[in-house]
């Protein structure tokens, strides 16, 4: 879009720089990134585990759990990053994830020959606690907070002094308002 | 013997993420104690790797040998990340960072007794 784009991001070394204005990963997104993490690299071993070793056993639940690691991979680096376009790619990442994870728990306990093995999103991520269905709505819930909070911080002082005891301060140069 | 381990694991992880958690709800930041805990906990875990390493070069094999390999390399990096992660957030979600390394601390040691059940006996 038209606003000037952020200097790369260092995705490989995020914390070593400060976070770049408006990024999601501060305060409780700092939690969501580190969670999302989890999930990313459980999620890519795993289904790279079963697509190299038995992938003929359960060749739809081992590709929708890839299909599930990336989702995760995509939404963690977008929380990560922040900037307002990473940020509209997690709104739609975190919505598929929701999504996934409804469809795939309903499909696999419709179907469950079509899944002998599990996958992250089986049984509504039962296997994980649930947290594979709880997170996404986190996601989300944080993402609509940013943008809320951003709005409402230009609106109103006091708003954004509350906001503050909850996460970091971070130097806002105004972007684009 | 060998169970010793991962239940003092699984006790240690959910001490540390009930008392990170503490200081989540306390609006505190990462203290040095807490540090400490991570290193104590990060320890015990290199030491349930020394032993399943040990069982696997006694000749046991699991039923998945890449999943639990895969567990080896992880198992020692959680507590490392969360020290790192949570350091650079100087709020109280910093300790809830903490306390997620925990949990997953414990819940790792379940899963490692499900890949393996040898390690527990």
């Amino acid at each position: 879009m038209s606003e000037p784009v952020a200097p790369a991001e260092p995705v490989a070394s995020p914390g070593s720089t400060p976070p770049p204005p408006g990024s999601a990963r501060t305060g409780p997104g700092r939690l969501l990134v580190a969670v999302y993490a989890l999930f990313a690299l459980s999620a890519t071993a795993r289904a790279g585990v079963q697509i190299v070793t038995k992938f003929s056993h359960a060749p739809v639940a081992y590709l929708l759990s890839a299909f599930a690691a990336l989702v995760y991979i995509l939404a963690t680096v977008t929380l990560a990053v922040g900037s307002p376009t990473a940020r509209r790619i997690a709104v739609v990442s975190c919505s598929v994830e929701l999504a996934g994870v409804l469809a795939v728990g309903t499909w696999s306990a419709a179907d469950p020959a079509t899944f002998p093995d599990a996958t992250v999103w089986s049984g509504y991520g039962s296997g994980y606690g649930f947290v594979p269905l709880v997170l996404p709505v986190f996601g989300l819930l944080w993402l609509r907070r940013l943008a809320t909070g951003a709005r409402e911080r230009s609106a109103s002082p006091r708003v954004g002094a509350r906001a503050r005891r909850w996460s970091r301060p971070v130097r806002r140069k105004s972007r684009r308002m | 013997m060998n169970g010793a381990v991962p239940t003092t694991i699984i006790v240690a992880g959910l001490a540390l993420a009930g008392y990170a958690l503490l200081n989540t709800a306390r609006n505190r930041r990462m203290t040095v104690p807490m540090l400490v805990a991570l290193g104590v906990l990060e320890v015990l875990l290199l030491v349930e790797v020394g032993i399943v390493v040990a069982k696997l070069a006694g000749g046991g094999r699991p039923a998945s040998l890449p999943t639990l390999i895969g567990y080896l390399v992880a198992i020692p990096i959680v507590p490392v990340a969360a020290a790192f992660w949570g350091l650079v957030e100087r709020s109280r979600w910093g300790p809830a960072v903490v306390a997620v390394a925990g949990l997953v601390a414990a819940v790792l040691m379940v899963r490692l007794h499900q890949i393996w059940p040898v390690i527990h006996v």
